[in-house]
């Protein structure tokens, strides 16, 4: 996907740089290019570092299994056949736990471990309506604190980095809610009618 | 009153963490370091994708390709009530954190990131994800073929937040 990405971008670039005559300053755009990277790299390297540390202590207290324990009955209502038949019920939980803290490295492990459970449980090529679900939520997540995009904005020079949290709060949360309902409404949609 | 719960999150959780090692046992702070340690190794590993995307965005605007392609889609965006330079970035979201990543920046650098620009991004950027890339891999890794819903309903959410985005941020900072 990346791989793709990066190739479209820079031929497209070099083709409308030619047909406007723009050629020339291309060069310095792919000078400037990377010597932003190792700026951007730099600027994140601290926060990622401290927030990597207060992520791993949060779980070695337990604070995210309480957490689990609070979402539990929520889900339960999100992914009714998980929960019946238990099959990804754990990693579910834990994967929304982690997703709703920001740690996205360590969700997408769990989530696919869920997948599996849930994939077996069907013995089935096509997505369960709870499998479906877990996948769109996974994309729509809920984020405590945006540690990354503070930390650029601040780089960048903002007067107030943190102004955006309350609107990512907002806007992440009818996300969510909207994931779910979608997922409920369209879900009748595209399941396979019994032969 | 918004401003101070925002910037009150981060020394909140500090706060926290801070208590957690006082009052827990001795190998609590070393799992701090360790998953701080963890974090400087994906920072760093971020570089190399970010590197390769960040001069291809460049060479995007300094063609001239992200200009054409804003203006053309510029009526469309503004009905919507959102400015046209966040086509490049509504276009990389959903597929790579590291392109739109590298979107985003440009964005702060250009509009400054303060500007009404930059603060909507900001809000797209926390309240969404890489949709296309997070299906295909929950997917494929367990061998499902036929994912359903799954790739209409999470860019339809992403269409709904994108919109909530625009219409808060000029709510909140009009």
């Amino acid at each position: 996907m990346l791989g793709k990405s990066f190739a479209a971008m820079v031929t497209i670039s070099f083709v409308f740089a030619l047909v406007n005559g723009r050629v020339a300053s291309l060069s310095g755009a792919i000078l400037d290019g990377a010597s932003k990277a190792v700026d951007l790299s730099v600027s994140l390297l601290g926060i990622m570092c401290l927030w990597g540390g207060i992520m791993s202590l949060l779980t070695y207290s337990g604070i995210i299994k309480q957490l689990s324990r609070i979402l539990r009955p929520v889900l339960r209502f999100v992914f009714p056949d998980a929960f019946e038949t238990g099959e990804g019920e754990e990693e579910i939980v834990a994967c929304v736990s982690a997703n709703a803290l920001g740690l996205g490295n360590a969700a997408t492990p769990l989530a696919v471990t869920a997948m599996k459970k849930m994939r077996e449980a069907s013995g089935s090529d096509t997505a369960t309506d709870d499998m479906v679900m877990l996948a769109v939520l996974g994309t729509s997540s809920f984020n405590i604190f945006p540690s990354t995009l503070v930390a650029l904005r601040r780089a960048a020079g903002s007067a107030d980095p943190y102004r955006i949290v309350v609107p990512i709060w907002i806007v992440s949360a009818v996300g969510c809610v909207t994931a779910v309902i979608l997922c409920r409404v369209m879900a009748p949609l595209t399941r396979r009618r019994p032969k | 009153m918004t401003e101070i719960l925002s910037a009150s999150v981060l020394p909140a959780i500090l706060f926290l963490t801070g208590l957690i090692v006082l009052f827990s046992d001795r190998r609590a702070f070393d799992s701090f370091l360790s998953g701080a340690s963890d974090g400087v190794r994906s920072a760093v590993g971020l570089l190399p994708s970010l590197c390769a995307l960040i001069v291809a965005v460049e060479m995007l605007f300094a063609s001239g390709f992200a200009d054409f392609a804003a203006e053309a889609l510029a009526p469309a965006f503004g009905a919507l009530g959102m400015p046209p330079e966040l086509l490049p970035l509504l276009v990389t979201r959903p597929i790579s954190g590291s392109a739109s990543t590298a979107v985003y920046t440009g964005l702060l650098e250009k509009y400054g990131p303060d500007s009404m620009t930059a603060l909507i991004a900001s809000v797209i950027m926390g309240s969404s994800d890489t949709a296309i890339y997070v299906i295909s891999v929950y997917f494929s890794s367990v061998g499902i073929g036929r994912t359903r819903h799954a790739l209409a309903a999470s860019l339809l959410t992403m269409l709904v937040t994108i919109a909530l985005s625009a219409f808060l941020c000029k709510l909140f900072f009009n």
